[in-house]
């Protein structure tokens, strides 16, 4: 850039300052070249006297000035927090030092592929890590993690705490240091080599009560003995938004889960890779080296085909959730974007006014000889300076709510939710953010205007202005259509969410639920303890039945399966559950066809099934579903017994899922559940101390049934809360905007409106004609939010809960509502007008 | 008809002489920073410069082009004779009005 100014200088001023430059900042280098081509001697004069006439015009007019830098704070704030939220989500790197220089590999996987996913299909296996690890030329090292998994702590009162896999040099790479000797190498050697665990400082001081000689001490993880060997930076959460308890070496992943060996699998997706870059690599170099071995690694496999996703890690690299974050990010930033938009049509159709009011002013200045552009640099200068007022009070404003809304977001979130830290704090990416929404919303708001003021034959109060303020009118409301609509479905959406019939009795069913694959039970163990609990809930006073479950319903393990039919290779894909014959007449789902299973055929894992009625029609239309087959898992086939009545089992809000129950016997011991009803609210500590006195190492999650609804409302909560707030704010602002149009218009011809009533005219009919000249932009502008609205709705729709995302009522009572609204605000000013004296009215100027 | 010079061209003239054969835009600078204790863009002494050299006061040349200015040339000043004559009758007139003014007696407002 210097170099680029300093070739445009003259020989001599360019000679001479290269001459200099080494004694100098580069400031006073810039400040140089600029004295070098400035007209004067102070290069920023004119630039200067713009701005204090600026300030000193806005000055003399502080509720234009108020007005518009409320409005514009709001709109900038709104948006630059949104943006700080999403920046401290998806774009800031992650939280450790020299983070510009650690990347996160992920592999995608092109055309079909049959591979184990244990997390998401984008992470690698132990030996795809190995081979990365050790065949990369640009990283000084790479490590793998596994993001998440549940363990239980062992002690008096066991209970599950996250913890991560991770490969023995992950806090080297990450360059943090735990108090204590940390994974030794050994550690990783191979499986079950590593018994050692690194705890979070948090967990150090809540369980431990900060004991100085925890390290070297036992914990039970999952029954089974870790060494502590160190405890984590304060504070640290690695590579990951949310906070872990415990880091295990990857060795250990097969003792934890002894369900699924993923360590020992080379086809299982669950490890996530970061590397830190050597010194002088850049990011491309990196995706070229790495991209070799991912095609080396292709060749051994057929029918592999793999790209590589590298990226300066943040929480969001991995790409399954940068799909999310982005859809989300972008429907959020348009949402907050309309609410900018009405802020800046609302100021523009402000600076209309005012330049109407300033006609005299301009035209004395183009007739003394001010050029257009001179003029338009000067209105320019006061719309950027009101923006710049209002970019900075408004970020000022996100930053002071933000402690606020961070308070409230996790009291939305369900409590099993785990703990995570967000950096929201401002950096350079927000403000830049912020510095450039807010200049571009200057030149947006200021530009029309500015040229249309500066035009010395037009009259600004007809013609060509007038429809501008019009058209300024319309974009608001149209604007505020679509965001109010929104937060109408949304609204509707969570109404229906809180009061859904999901189709089935949820009320004094407790679901109770322990991971005991991971405690070291094998089926025959499993079979005896769930025997013995069975018993033992079945005697806590109040209980009235009991059912064995593999998945509670509308809990978040339904995934969906593939099942097929005999003599046809289509695959459809079924939410598929295990139950015993106690489910349908607990929840009061009614069969409609065939029957229940029966006690002999969950006690052998008959292979019959149940499906409910949606699926009978999806895929024996017309035909008697008893007595068909279906396949499971490719091989096994089933014959259907029964149709139950379709209820939202798996899905709030969607009832016809394709459902398929198979009975849960022995063989499916070690997954089940329970759901216990009792004739009033059972007592949950009862059937928490009847898990303990059975296995009192086994930590059992027991909850009212009901409680899964808050998985599903909490999206739409959060979502709805957001809109809600920010139709609100559309609603003041476009409203404001109304009620100063109308005003105005009012203001402009109070001459006609005194004429008409020197003439006779009806004060009633002079009012409506006021009114129905404001009116027709509302309406125009309603009218399109609407058409606008419903093509864009559809995207709301997965949070609607059978709400149509063009729900008829939504769609008329919110544009009657704001129409209503701004009939309100028109009327004020129309009100005023009417009631002037036609004397005094008509010796207005 | 004589002409009077303004403050700071009567500065640039006077460093000019000063430097003698050295007198390019650095040193002329430097000269005036250090003696006036005022900071000086290249715009703005290049631009006095130019006017006295158009109102025929200074001459100026181009050396060669040295490395260190990146390959430009320096541009030296000279006074010519109506530069040196317009300090003269500058100072004259100075001197006749400062004639008899004691700045100590000064009794001020």
């Amino acid at each position: 850039m210097l170099r680029w100014l300093l070739a445009r200088l003259r020989p001599e001023s360019a000679g001479d300052l290269l001459e200099e430059s080494a004694q100098h900042s580069r400031w006073w280098l810039l400040r140089q070249i600029l004295s070098a081509f400035a007209p004067s001697a102070n290069p920023f004069a004119f630039l200067w006297n713009d701005v204090r006439y600026g300030v000193r015009a806005l000055a003399l007019n502080p509720g234009f000035t108020a007005t518009a830098v409320a409005a514009l704070s709001l709109g900038i704030g709104v948006n630059t927090g949104i943006f700080s939220l999403l920046n401290g989500l998806a774009l800031r790197s992650i939280p450790v030092p020299g983070s510009d220089r650690v990347v996160s590999v992920y592999q995608i996987f092109h055309g079909k592929m049959d591979r184990n996913v244990d997390g998401n299909e984008s992470m690698f296996s132990v030996s795809e890590y190995e081979q990365y690890r050790d065949q990369n030329h640009v990283m000084t090292g790479v490590a793998a993690y596994a993001p998440m998994a549940l363990v239980t702590l062992g002690g008096e009162i066991p209970r599950q705490v996250v913890a991560q896999f991770t490969s023995c040099n992950y806090f080297d790479i990450l360059e943090e240091r735990p108090a204590g000797p940390g994974f030794r190498p050994a550690d990783c050697a191979a499986a079950g080599s590593g018994p050692v665990a690194i705890i979070s400082d948090d967990l150090w001081k809540s369980q431990f009560g900060a004991d100085p000689g925890i390290v070297g001490k036992s914990v039970l993880l999952n029954r089974h003995p870790f060494t502590i060997a160190g405890i984590a930076p304060p504070g640290f959460h690695g590579a990951e938004a949310y906070f872990a308890s415990f880091w295990i070496p990857i060795t250990m992943q097969h003792t934890i889960k002894p369900k699924f060996d993923a360590y020992g699998n080379a086809n299982t997706s669950w490890l996530v890779l970061i590397g830190r870059l050597r010194d002088g690599v850049s990011i491309e170099q990196a995706r070229a080296d790495l991209a070799v071995i991912s095609a080396r690694i292709d060749q051994t496999v057929p029918g592999r085909k793999t790209s590589l996703s590298v990226d300066t890690a943040t929480f969001a690299s991995m790409p399954e959730m940068r799909r999310i974050v982005t859809g989300a990010g972008a429907v959020v930033l348009a949402a907050v974007g309309m609410v900018l938009l009405i802020a800046c049509a609302n100021v523009a159709n402000l600076l209309l006014a005012r330049a109407a009011g300033r006609q005299r002013e301009i035209a004395i200045r183009l007739s003394v000889g001010a050029t257009r552009w001179r003029l338009i640099r000067q209105l320019l200068t006061e719309s950027l300076l009101l923006a710049l007022i209002g970019g900075a009070l408004g970020t000022a404003l996100a930053y002071a709510s933000f402690r606020s809304i961070l308070r409230v977001l996790p009291a939305q979130l369900p409590a099993e939710f785990p703990d995570f830290a967000l950096n929201v704090a401002p950096d350079l990416r927000v403000l830049l953010f912020s510095l450039s929404i807010t200049v571009a919303t200057g030149i947006a708001f200021g530009l029309l205007p500015a040229l249309a003021a500066s035009r010395a034959d037009v009259k600004l109060s007809s013609g060509a202005n007038g429809f501008l303020r019009q058209a300024l009118v319309g974009l608001q409301i149209a604007v505020c259509t679509v965001l109010l609509i929104s937060a109408g479905l949304l609204l509707r959406g969570l109404w229906a969410a809180q009061n859904i019939d999901p189709g089935f009795e949820m009320k004094n069913v407790a679901s109770v639920s322990f991971d005991i694959s991971s405690q070291g039970y094998d089926a025959a163990r499993s079979a005896v303890f769930q025997n013995r609990l069975s018993e033992r809930i079945a005697a806590i006073p109040g209980v009235d039945a009991t059912a064995r479950v593999d998945n509670a319903p509308l809990d978040d393990s339904h995934h969906g399966e593939p099942i097929s039919l005999p003599g046809n290779p289509a695959e459809y894909r079924a939410e598929i559950n295990y139950i015993s014959p106690e489910f349908f007449p607990m929840l009061n789902i009614a069969l409609v066809r065939g029957r229940n299973f029966t006690q002999a055929e969950t006690d052998t894992d008959a292979n019959v099934a149940i499906v409910n009625e949606a699926t009978a029609q999806r895929l024996w239309p017309g035909e008697d579903p008893i007595g068909k087959i279906v396949i499971e898992d490719g091989k096994t086939p089933y014959q259907i017994v029964g149709v139950a009545r379709s209820a939202q089992v798996s899905h709030l809000g969607r009832a016809n899922e394709t459902y398929v129950y198979f009975p849960s016997g022995p063989k499916r011991a070690v997954r089940t559940h329970w759901l216990v009803h009792g004739a009033s609210a059972v007592s949950l500590t009862a059937i928490r101390a009847a898990v303990r006195e059975i296995d009192p190492a086994l930590a059992a999650t027991v909850a009212p049934l009901d409680h899964n609804l808050e998985w599903w409302r909490t999206p739409s909560r959060l979502v709805a809360l957001l809109a809600g707030s920010l139709g609100a704010l559309a609603l003041a602002l476009a409203s404001i905007g109304v009620y100063g149009v109308v005003s105005f218009a009012v203001s402009r011809c109070v001459r006609e409106i005194g004429i008409r009533m020197a003439l006779g005219a009806d004060r009633e009919a002079v009012r409506h004609m006021i009114l129905a000249r404001a009116m027709r932009p509302v309406g125009i502008g309603a009218a399109c939010g609407i058409l606008l609205c419903a093509a864009v709705s559809k995207i709301l729709s997965s949070l609607l809960f059978g709400v149509s995302p063009r729900d008829p009522l939504t769609f008329s009572v919110i544009p009657l509502f704001l129409v209503g609204v701004a009939l309100l605000a028109g009327f004020i000013p129309a009100r005023r007008a009417t009631s002037i004296d036609p004397a005094s009215a008509l010796r207005h100027d | 008809m004589r002409d009077h010079l303004g403050e700071f061209e009567q500065i640039v003239l006077l460093a000019v002489l000063r430097l003698g054969d050295d007198a390019y835009g650095v040193p002329i600078r430097r000269e005036i920073e250090s003696k006036t204790s005022r900071a000086l863009t290249v715009g703005a002494l290049y631009r006095t410069l130019d006017r006295l050299e158009d109102k025929g006061y200074v001459s100026s040349w181009f050396s060669d082009p040295t490395p260190e200015r990146g390959g430009r040339s320096k541009r030296y000043f000279r006074l010519k004779a109506s530069g040196v004559r317009a300090l003269a009758d500058t100072r004259d007139a100075l001197e006749a009005m400062w004639r008899g003014v004691d700045l100590k007696k000064v009794k001020h407002a």
